[in-house]
């Protein structure tokens, strides 16, 4: 593997990281109510 | 709550034209169909099988899917960010545009003209009015979410904000070209970095123009018809990252057993298996916000059309990873396998999706009652019948040609002449020409549908049970 693949799959890492953070913070206990506030008002929009 | 003075002109006029190119899109399937099993039905130059199969593919993507991609994302984001269009006048531009776009494709097509990429066969200069049409276009919906009522985003907003940002820098990064010519130009890559590119883009075209803006109309039109919300709009929203996240590294799959680099080819590999996880994480949000509410299967059409769309969906992205296994892929790639596949995505899931949206949308922007729920009941069993026929004639078509090429003497020769293995294709090409007339006139009870609504429906409060679906 050269240069160019180490960095294909660096980015892909990163990525995966950033992926993760997103997972853990929508799952927080503290932002279950607030995750789900949305599905309720888009029924109010007439 | 305040009322809003929504632009429901602009919707209207994309309806109408989406559904005028999803006619030419279809009837020129059927008839490059019907090319495919009787020779004699190509007239040189122009109308021949090669260079009316761009029209088909171009048509169906960029003026039936797009086209309803422009109608609905210009419906929903007024409706969730409760607030009117950014700019009226940029929508009429895009409108205009959008026409004078997908009419200098399919002239330039029919003359011959080609990059030979596909789905991207168009030449430069249309290439840079697609462009324009995609930035005007995301530019009044970005806009228009900037200045919405609603601090959080409902999910259908991420998956249209993806398309637009998706599909920008998938489409400009393969346009780069070296034009020596008004209608000819030259790729800026070569090689395997060019088919590498294409594919990259090719695939993600059907992430973010095929998979990404029918899961948005979905994630709106299936509570608005029900009336009840989304299972889980946390897991939505898991589903909508881990999508992204996986989707842009698969393209490399289209050449699984090519000189490509066989890292990326396993990367691609992987991560194909990998993106069933999100696909079933939409799937099953979408079947488990029908928890009591199964009976609408039955009762309303709408529910049928989207329920029906995302279980295809479902089995699309069980059977595309399942392709993209190398051993799986060594056997089907390059048979009639690929396009019944292709096409159980867009007649299947992301047709089902559009006709739902549209006969969602027709009662609320028209201020009519639909003119015929049980036409439209049968329209349904049409495209389900016509799809299913089309599709399933060509997996077994592929299974068997596959084996055929596959099949070898003792002494290492091939078993059948290509010719051979082409003559046992014939009765399946009948059939999907069969399934595609099915499908056609399903469209046009559709269409039929529509314009008997517009013309003699009767005037609706469009909240009542029948403008959602419900008998």
């Amino acid at each position: 593997m050269d240069l160019a693949s180490f960095v294909y799959l660096g980015v892909t890492f990163g990525l995966f990281v950033i992926f993760a953070l997103i997972v853990i913070r929508t799952y927080n206990k503290k932002n279950k109510d607030k995750g789900e506030v949305a599905k309720y008002n888009m029924l109010d929009d007439d | 709550m305040e009322k809003q003075n929504y632009n429901y002109a602009i919707v209207r006029s994309f309806v109408v034209w989406s559904m005028i190119w999803g006619l030419v899109a279809v009837l020129v399937g059927v008839i490059v169909s019907f090319q495919m099993v009787e020779p004699g039905l190509n007239f040189p130059p122009y109308l021949t099988f090669g260079r009316l199969r761009p029209i088909h593919t171009n048509a169906g993507i960029y003026g039936w899917a797009v086209g309803v991609i422009f109608a609905t994302f210009l419906y929903i984001v007024q409706r969730l960010c409760k607030t009117p269009l950014w700019s009226d006048k940029l929508a009429k531009f895009q409108l205009y545009f959008f026409n004078a776009t997908i009419i200098a494709s399919a002239v330039t097509l029919l003359l011959g003209y080609t990059t030979s990429k596909e789905y991207h066969e168009m030449e430069w200069p249309i290439d840079v009015m697609i462009i324009i049409l995609w930035v005007v276009f995301g530019l009044n919906i970005i806009m228009t979410i900037l200045k919405r009522k609603d601090e959080q985003m409902y999910i259908s907003l991420w998956y249209m904000m993806a398309a637009i940002i998706g599909v920008a820098i998938l489409f400009v990064v393969n346009s780069a070209a070296m034009p020596v010519s008004l209608f000819k130009s030259y790729s800026a890559y070569a090689g395997t970095n060019d088919a590498n590119v294409e594919w990259w883009f090719g695939h993600n075209a059907v992430a973010m123009a095929l998979t990404a803006p029918p899961l948005a109309m979905f994630y709106y039109f299936l509570p608005k018809s029900t009336g009840v919300p989304i299972y889980s709009h946390r897991l939505s929203i898991i589903a909508f990252w881990s999508l992204i996240f996986m989707y842009l590294w698969t393209g490399a799959h289209h050449l699984l057993w090519t000189p490509i680099p066989d890292w990326i080819q396993t990367l691609a590999m992987g991560f194909s298996v990998m993106l069933i996880a999100p696909s079933w994480g939409s799937v099953f949000n979408g079947y488990l916000s029908m928890n009591g509410q199964w009976h609408q299967m039955r009762e309303n059409y709408l529910v049928k059309f989207l329920i029906l769309g995302i279980t295809f969906y479902g089995l699309q992205t069980l059977q595309g990873p399942m392709q993209a296994i190398r051993t799986f892929s060594a056997f089907i790639h390059y048979t009639d396998w690929v396009p019944a596949h292709i096409h159980m995505g867009t007649m299947g899931w992301v047709s089902m999706i559009c006709f739902a949206s549209i006969y969602f949308m027709v009662p609320r922007i028209w201020n009519r009652e639909i003119y015929s729920i049980p036409l439209a009941n049968l329209q349904f069993w049409l495209i389900l019948v016509g799809q299913l026929i089309w599709s399933i004639s060509l997996w077994v078509a592929g299974v068997l040609q596959a084996g055929m090429w596959n099949a070898m003497n003792s002494d290492g020769s091939l078993t059948y002449t290509f010719m051979e293995t082409m003559v046992e294709m014939y009765p399946y090409w009948w059939a999907r020409a069969f399934g595609g007339i099915i499908y056609l006139f399903g469209l046009v009870v559709f269409i039929y549908n529509l314009y008997m609504t517009v013309k003699k429906g009767e005037p609706t409060a469009v909240t009542t049970a029948t403008a959602e679906g419900r008998v």
